[in-house]
């Protein structure tokens, strides 16, 4: 016959009770608790996805509207560009038409100057040679030369003047 | 004096040749009217001679002659 001891069976009990103490005390609430954890750190993984789609859904509207902006931006550029070339083209213009006029009336006035002054010494050698030819004529003049002179002069004048009285009188 | 007066401008005075000269020539331009001469002398003519008759000017002298030449070199023509 086995013999059982009794300390054994009140382990036995003992061992049981403390299980289903420990079952019902421990094990559930921290299988509660670590469900609850669980559940905390899947909201919480959840939270960050949705705020990684967010941040992501937000770099891809922050990369359209950087990619408008340099689109706008080279428009603008080449706007300005245009711009910047027509006044451009528009100061050179008018620094030629400038650069023109004052030529032109750099010009006029130099020929004027010129005019002036070739005037001013054709009257000069014109005078002086007058006076040398007068003089030299003056050594020149024989009465025998002053004699063909009244003749050919005279002769001339007269007959101009005969022409003349001729076309008035009708004769 | 009778007839027509004719004055008479020259450098230096005329020899009796060229006044007969004038006279005829002048005389027939006039319709052989008688003339008288008044004549003058004005060295700056230089050759030639200038005759005044009535209101007419018959300028024959060296001195007209360049000045028309000098005027037509300042027209440049």
């Amino acid at each position: 016959m086995i013999r059982i001891d009794r300390s054994i069976i009140f382990q036995i009990i003992n061992f049981v009770a403390l299980v289903f103490l420990l079952f019902r005390f421990l094990f559930k609430p921290v299988v509660k608790a670590l469900d609850q954890r669980s559940q905390f750190i899947r909201g919480e993984l959840q939270k960050i996805e949705d705020e990684k789609k967010k941040l992501e859904e937000m770099r891809r509207s922050l990369e359209e509207e950087t990619a408008k902006l340099k689109e706008k931006y080279l428009e603008v550029l080449d706007q300005a560009k245009i711009e910047a070339s027509k006044v451009k083209e528009e100061i050179i213009r008018e620094a030629y038409e400038e650069g023109e006029k004052i030529k032109n009336e750099y010009r006029r006035k130099a020929r004027k100057e010129v005019e002036e002054l070739m005037g001013n010494l054709r009257e000069e050698i014109v005078e002086l040679t007058e006076e040398v030819v007068k003089k030299f004529l003056a050594t020149q003049i024989t009465p025998e030369i002053q004699t063909r002179l009244i003749d050919t002069f005279l002769e001339e004048a007269l007959k101009e003047l005969e022409a003349q009285v001729g076309m008035i009188d009708g004769r | 004096m009778d007839g027509e007066v004719v004055r008479i401008v020259t450098p230096f005075p005329l020899t009796d040749e060229q006044r007969e000269h004038i006279q005829t020539r002048m005389a027939k331009f006039l319709g052989g009217n008688l003339l008288s001469f008044q004549e003058e002398i004005d060295e700056s003519l230089i050759g030639g001679v200038v005759l005044f008759v009535r209101d007419i000017i018959i300028d024959c002298s060296i001195r007209t002659q360049l000045e028309r030449i000098r005027e037509s070199i300042m027209k440049g023509e």
